[in-house]
């Protein structure tokens, strides 16, 4: 959330809307010692190699040893071939001093292992095939080739800037020579570098007790123009070289007033990087959550490369590389094959999961402040909506609402009567979400402090006792939320016999959870906190956020086990997506962050968070009307949808805009729950087959170079181009429709406002007014809709649906439809309707993937046609072989058929006449 | 036939809606109309001889059985009025025995009952509590047209005083524009009494100032040669700089008993400090341009070289214009007053040797002590004495009128910034301006005084918070008389400045129900107070709300 007045108060520092971060409170590369350490191997490179005669193979995976040949130190390696064209490998020491970090809880669950099929062994080259795929071995140096089909997507370690710090003792005096000569001088003297066995930063030491164990491994994608992932950045879609910058860096950090454009750290860390070009889509899951830094080489073209090129005729220059530096823990990546961008995607869901199938809901429109003051503010606002007919489904609560920011319980006087105010809202439909935070006040009347101080559930300090330090409730101690004792201890104060003032209707917000310490190093813990199994804060910062999720959807699916848990969290890591939805922090209220809010959710989409969105309206500062208009239309075509803003800020409600601001704003809402169907059925289809939402244009058009870059629209799924206005002051955008195949030709695309056509590929200027959502819909799909307003998504759920079928160049398009309760897990059990419309021949057909097992209430209501030559004199539907007329009309530049009337789980045709 | 089966239930389905037509006969017992048509608007659901019907905005002609066939026909949604099929369009409550009500079509068949007659669902399991609503409403209204009557007697009572209030300040005004005309005109004739004794007195100080001129002539000039200075200055460092090193130092000034300024027998370390700039030691060119300036005043006071400034012709000349300002200023007989115009003067001869720090550092202290003797007035002869003790009780006499009129003037600024302040249409509001009202909630203290300002003080103390001052009315429309603005509180942190919203409403006695902060530095207000008790208007509105039912 906001940690702006804390800071404040600790360095006293003065702070402006505009100055937006101090970037010296957060570290370099060159400040970070292990990532200065690290980064050195890029010019003198490292002399890892396979040991002779160490392979074994086994039917799905094998090992062997690996030496660095300067210090003789010996590693062990894994590699595992996995189903679905990925590949795991791991390298740890073979004898650490003490066992070395694995991550644990990223993965959904153990990946399932694939068959090597093969093996053969060559000039000192092994072999493994699996599948459609091939890793090639090389023993000296130590590199491996990863294949798809015959084209090599993926090489590890080709620049040798492998490097892994093994554990070592302190040695008192560094210029002794060691027994046996394992320790040279070079070594030794890197022991005595400033940083390596304790490392200072502003006035905060870190006690290193470990010494140096970083970990360090470059990839790189020869089939790949650009490389692109690693949220959570505020930076281009495409990674930037960081050729003459810092790396990018992933450590989950409270960044206040974060600036746009930067490779800082910010909440979230997921190290899943992409590496993409016209034939391939290649990927690494690099599986540390210690501190990590990412260096970007890119493949930019110089002239001596170019001329070689020409010369020789052969591949453009170095391709693009990225090179994963971990503070501590072991060498573990997953590399995913793809080939095709969506299979990519689909292999990195495959290990680290889906959130599932929200609630409707939480699909719908958010209403959040810091704060809503009282019960009455709550109620009020809620009404407010119902005066201008404007939908909404869900009230936010920030940190006020707490007695002194003790979670779990009610600041008495402002909200006397939660339960009726809960009644208040969810009797029209309505939803609740509470901020619950991991940090506790250290108070002695607080049930909670006391348990965990009892039993000892706190993260301790190096010499053992709780530690402390500052955050909202002043000084706050933090669970240990690694420990599973902890976990459902923290999990089980969601039961409704535990947190009597709430019902199972009011879903959590998860905020702070980096974790944010106001007084801490980089504004987060020290690393050289404990947790439980004794691993150092420095091995699982990246997973504090994920550790605290797990507590939270164990807490409310045992609350109400058939409810689909809704959980919005800030921090997040790898495998976070099962549990919670993101957004994207404390953004400000000006158009660079709205025009980010798209940048940023997409990496978070390709890398498992479809569940992303940004504050509409900018968190800092006071949006004007046309930024607040032009964001409304922005948030309703990202996944979360909600409107937030700082406590300092003023009230931004859309009734308190001048009139024709709340029309706007009230005519992007109703798009959006219009399209609710659409959005439901993709969520519903992320779970199923771990394909992203939200997707780049990349995504579907992976042979258009010129779309590799636009990160100013957004694709749903296959069937929506979304291209927001947001630019001040324009009255046209420029729209991208992406080429198809190498032919130049792209798809048709149809305004879903007028139904005019698109059919050029390239770039189109579209003019638009202030209520114009340049958005198209993809000729060849259909997309369900529900088209009649409710003032809340749950009330919908009767209500029937209007089918938009946008004909390709064939006349044909198709699309599906999930319809369930929208609410609890009776779809895991197949209760739920899931349809696939097709038109062909001037005919809509449905069929039924899966048994329809769901009864629903809804119908077609409507059907409209885009793309037809001419105006059909009519349809007809046939159910069960008896056959019935339907009035067919214009609209706009498309056909409408009145009212099939068609419940959703019967089989039909609907055949149009002339 | 099982197909057969089905279609019937699609045809049901697609029409079934179409019974909902007289569906609200049932419920209102006379004329049948569609459902979700107001009685007013029956007439124009009515089917043309074909059985058509067209949209109420002329855009389209449907069959008149599509009215309320779930299916959106028109464009204005006038074909739905009674389902939730047109999101345009509106639903009528009928609401017998309560108000009847227009909710939008959003609501029909939601599953919330939004009609207190429960019409808005279709399949309902509302409860009909229109009966029991329009009681407690009744009950409502009769007991605040009670309040509001017995309110407007207290109301009536505040409209006369605030009457009265404003004849008095109108009389009053009337008053005070009569004596400041006599007093401008006492004031013009103190004027011109003022104008001759000073001519006198003027005339006399001048020619005893001639004399005192000629002693001084020879010092005066001595003191306006800045190479002079440099000289004098150069000449003072070799002497002080007994070590010859280049620099004069701390101690080198200790021993020159002419700068022990507190006369304590003892130059020390602070007080030679001084002098060199509270330094501890100086070079040539620094002393030259800081030390010399605050040592040679010492200097040549202790060789009788320097007489403190009584007699400003120095600066008659060349620095003020104004004859008048110096005659006034200058013969200031009282012994109190010295220290001012001394210092003044000394400001001057510091300017005259280019020296900045002197005055500012020091202002009064060092010199003011070192100078009592020589600072009292010239010993007059008596005539001019005279002159001037005549000219000093013009000049009384005139300020004295002068004060008057400031007084009555700035009294009549008040009468006209309360004149200005807008106390409703009957002055009923004017009675508050000058009362204050407190409330406290759990942290603060809120006080408001009506047209003044409203503020803040936390309980538990600490200063008060201004968070507005009086602004102006800003209720809309009829009620302007129903919410005030107060603006310009103090600045927030990183905020606005704060302002307030009281929205007033009418009770027995005057006070603040509830204060909130909706907005970040905007507070809101609930005052009650009889003013707000305007029997009439009230009826009228009941009298509507009435007609209605």
């Amino acid at each position: 959330m906001r940690s702006a007045v804390a800071i404040l108060l600790t360095f006293g520092a003065l702070f402006s809307y505009s100055v937006g971060v101090d970037p010296n409170n957060f570290k370099t590369c060159e400040q970070s010692s292990f990532c200065k350490r690290s980064r050195k191997v890029q010019s003198s490179g490292s002399k890892y190699a396979l040991v002779e005669g160490s392979l074994n193979t086994y039917s799905d995976s094998l090992t062997a040893e690996l030496v660095n040949k300067e210090n003789n130190h010996k590693f062990s390696l894994k590699l595992e071939a996995l189903v679905g064209s990925s590949f795991r490998l791991q390298i740890d020491e073979k004898e650490p001093l003490r066992p070395r970090y694995r991550v644990e809880h990223a993965l959904k669950g153990q990946p399932e292992l694939g068959r090597i099929r093969e093996r053969s062994e060559m000039n000192g080259e092994l072999t493994v095939i699996a599948g459609n795929t091939k890793a090639v071995l090389f023993a000296d140096p130590f590199r491996i080739d990863f294949y798809e089909g015959d084209v090599l997507a993926v090489s590890v370690n080709a620049k040798n800037w492998m490097y892994f710090e093994h554990l070592r003792q302190k040695t008192s005096a560094p210029a002794e020579a060691p027994e046996g000569g394992e320790q040279p001088a070079a070594e030794a003297q890197q022991d005595d570098e400033p940083g390596t066995w304790e490392e200072n930063f502003k006035s905060h030491h870190d006690a290193k007790p470990n010494g140096p164990e970083a970990v360090a491994l470059d990839f790189s994608f020869p089939a790949a123009e650009v490389l692109f992932g690693i949220p959570e950045h505020a930076d281009s879609f495409i990674l930037k070289s960081t050729s003459g910058t810092d790396p990018y860096r992933l450590y989950n950090l409270d960044v206040f007033e974060y600036v746009v454009d930067s490779k800082m750290a910010l909440y979230g860390s997921v190290p899943v990087l992409y590496g993409h070009g016209p034939q391939r889509t290649a990927g690494v899951y690099w599986q540390n959550a210690a501190e990590t830094w990412v260096d970007i080489s890119s493949s930019e073209t110089n002239v001596v490369s170019s001329l070689v090129n020409f010369v020789s005729g052969s591949r453009k220059s170095t391709p693009p590389a990225a090179h994963f530096m971990s503070e501590s823990g072991i060498i573990d990546a997953f590399i995913l094959l793809g080939p095709k961008p969506m299979d990519a995607f689909k292999q990195y869901s495959a290990l680290t999961g889906t959130h599932e199938l929200p609630q409707l809901f939480a699909l719908a429109y958010h209403q959040c402040r810091w704060n809503y003051n009282d019960e009455k503010d709550v109620t009020s606002v809620s009404a407010k909506f119902d005066e201008y007919n404007m939908p909404m489904d869900t009230m936010w609560l920030d940190i006020e609402y707490t007695d002194n920011k003790k979670y779990f319980t009610w600041d008495s006087f402002k909200f006397p009567e939660p339960l009726t105010m809960i009644k208040n809202l969810t009797e029209l439909g309505r939803h609740l979400v509470i901020i619950i935070d991991p940090h506790i006040k250290r108070d002695s009347g607080y049930f909670f402090h006391n348990d965990c101080t009892e039993r000892g559930y706190y993260v301790k300090t190096r010499d053992g006792n709780d530690y402390e330090g500052w955050c909202w409730p002043g000084a706050a101690r933090y669970p240990d939320f690694f420990n599973p004792v902890v976990r459902d201890y923290y999990g089980s104060q969601y039961l409704l016999s535990n947190f009597k003032t709430v019902t199972s209707d009011v879903m959590i917000w998860n905020d702070m959870n980096e974790p944010s310490v106001f007084n801490g190093p980089e504004v987060t813990a020290p690393k050289d906190l404990v947790h439980f199994g004794n691993w150092e804060h420095r091995d699982v910062h990246n997973l504090y956020a994920h550790m605290h999720l797990m507590g939270t959807f164990d807490g409310l699916l045992k609350r109400d086990p058939n409810q689909r848990p809704f959980i919005l969290t800030r921090g997040h890591f790898a495998g976070s997506q099962r549990f919670a939805a993101i957004w994207t922090g404390d953004n400000m209220a000006d158009w660079t962050h709205m025009q980010h809010s798209i940048k940023m959710c997409l990496s978070e989409a390709v890398a498992g968070f479809s569940f992303c969105g940004a504050d509409i309206g900018g968190f800092f500062g006071n949006p004007d009307s046309e930024l607040i208009e032009r964001w409304y239309q922005t948030g309703a075509f990202l996944p979360f949808f909600r409107a937030h803003a700082h406590i300092d800020t003023k009230r931004r409600e859309p009734w308190l805009f001048p009139e024709r601001t709340r029309l706007i704003i009230k005519n992007a809402l109703v798009k959006r729950y219009s399209y609710l169907p659409l959005w439901y059925t993709a969520f519903y289809e992320l779970e199923r087959e771990g394909a992203p939402v939200i997707r780049p244009l990349l995504a579907h058009y992976p042979q258009d170079k010129d779309a590799y870059s636009i990160d100013n629209s957004l694709l749903v799924q296959d069937r929506l181009l979304v291209r927001p206005v947001m630019q001040q002051g324009v009255n046209k955008v420029d729209v991208y429709f992406p080429v198809k195949d190498d032919k130049k030709t792209g798809d048709y695309w149809y305004d879903v406002d007028t139904y005019q056509r698109h059919d050029r590929v390239g770039h189109e200027s579209v003019p638009v007014d202030e209520y114009k959502i340049p958005v198209f819909q993809r000729g060849g799909s259909i997309v369900p809709k529900k088209e009649r307003l409710r003032r809340a998504a749950t009330l919908m759920l009767h209500d029937p649906y209007t089918l938009i079928v946008c004909l390709d160049r064939e006349g044909k398009a198709s699309g599906t439809l999930f319809v369930d309760d929208e609410k609890s897990y009776a779809y895991r059990s197949g209760s739920f309707i899931y349809v696939k419309y097709d038109f062909a021949n001037n005919q809509l057909t449905n069929s039924f993937i899966g048994k329809p097992n769901y009864k629903s209430e809804a119908w077609i209501e409507r059907i409209v046609i885009a793309g037809l030559g001419r105006l059909p004199s009519g349809a007809t539907i046939t159910v069960n072989g008896v056959t019935q007329q339907l009035e067919v009309s214009q609209r706009d530049q498309a056909v409408v058929v009145r009212k099939p009337g068609v419940k959703m789980d019967v089989d039909f045709a609907l055949k149009l006449n002339y | 036939m099982r197909a057969e089966t089905q279609l019937t239930a699609l045809v049901l389905l697609t029409y079934a809606s179409a019974v909902l037509i007289g569906h609200g006969s049932a419920s209102s017992g006379n004329v049948p109309r569609p459902r979700g048509v107001s009685l007013t608007k029956t007439a124009l659901y009515q089917p043309q001889a074909d059985s058509s019907w067209t949209c109420l905005d002329g855009s389209k002609k449907i069959p008149f059985v599509q009215i309320n066939d779930n299916y959106c026909d028109c464009v204005d949604g006038s074909d739905e009025p009674g389902t939730p099929a047109c999101s345009n369009g509106q639903f009528h409550c009928n609401n017998l025995g309560h108000k009847p009500l227009e909710i939008p079509s959003s609501r029909v068949d939601d599953g919330i009952c939004d009609c207190c007659d429960g019409s808005d669902e279709e399949n309902s399991r509302c409860i009909n509590t229109c009966i029991e609503l329009g009681a407690a409403e009744a009950l409502k209204l009769k007991s605040q047209a009670e309040l509001h009557k017995r309110g407007a007697e207290k109301r009536q009572e505040m409209i006369t005083r605030g009457r009265q209030l404003k004849s008095d300040r109108q009389a009053r005004r009337a008053e005070l524009d009569r004596r400041i005309k006599e007093q401008e005109a006492l004031k013009a004739e103190k004027e011109e009494l003022k104008r001759n004794a000073e001519a006198l007195e003027t005339e006399a100080v001048e020619a005893f100032k001639e004399q005192q001129r000629e002693l001084d002539a020879d010092t005066a000039q001595a003191e306006e040669e800045p190479l002079q200075m440099r000289q004098e200055a150069s000449l003072s460092f070799v002497r002080y700089d007994t070590n010859k090193d280049g620099f004069v130092e701390v101690t080198e000034l200790m021993v020159d008993m002419n700068l022990d300024r507190d006369r304590n027998g003892v130059v020390e370390v602070e007080e030679a400090k001084y002098f060199l700039d509270e330094r501890d030691r100086v070079d040539l060119d620094a002393f030259v341009t800081l030390a010399w300036p605050r040592i040679k005043p010492l200097k040549m006071l202790a060789e009788g070289l320097f007489k403190p400034p009584q007699i400003p012709e120095a600066h008659h000349d060349e620095n003020l214009p104004a004859t008048e300002d110096v005659s006034t200023q200058d013969p200031l007989p009282s012994e109190d007053a010295e220290i001012e115009p001394a210092s003044e003067d000394e400001r001057a001869d510091d300017e005259e040797i280019e020296d900045d720090h002197y005055d500012d550092e020091e202002p009064d202290v060092g010199v003011g002590e070192a100078t009592p003797e020589t600072t009292t007035p010239p010993n007059y002869d008596p005539e001019t004495q005279r002159l001037i003790e005549q000219a000093n009780a013009a000049r009384i006499a005139f300020d004295e009128v002068e004060r008057q009129i400031r007084e009555i003037e700035h009294e009549i600024k008040e009468i006209d910034e309360q004149t200005n302040k807008d106390y409703g249409a009957h002055e009923e509001w004017a009675v508050l301006d000058g009362e204050c009202y407190n409330f406290e909630d759990r942290e603060y203290v809120y006080n408001l005084c009506p047209f003044d300002r409203a503020a803040q003080k936390p309980r538990n103390g600490g200063s008060e918070t201004t968070l507005g001052r009086w602004d102006q009315w800003i209720g809309e429309g009829n009620n302007k008389y129903t919410k005030q603005k107060y603006a310009h509180g103090a600045a927030c942190w990183n905020g606005p400045q704060r302002s307030a919203i009281i929205h007033i409403s009418c009770a027995l006695e005057p006070r603040i129900t509830a204060v909130s902060e909706p907005n970040r530095c905007e507070y809101y207000y609930e005052f009650e107070t009889p003013a707000a008790c305007d029997s009439e208007a009230f009826a009228a509105n009941a009298e509507n709300l009435h007609d209605e039912l």
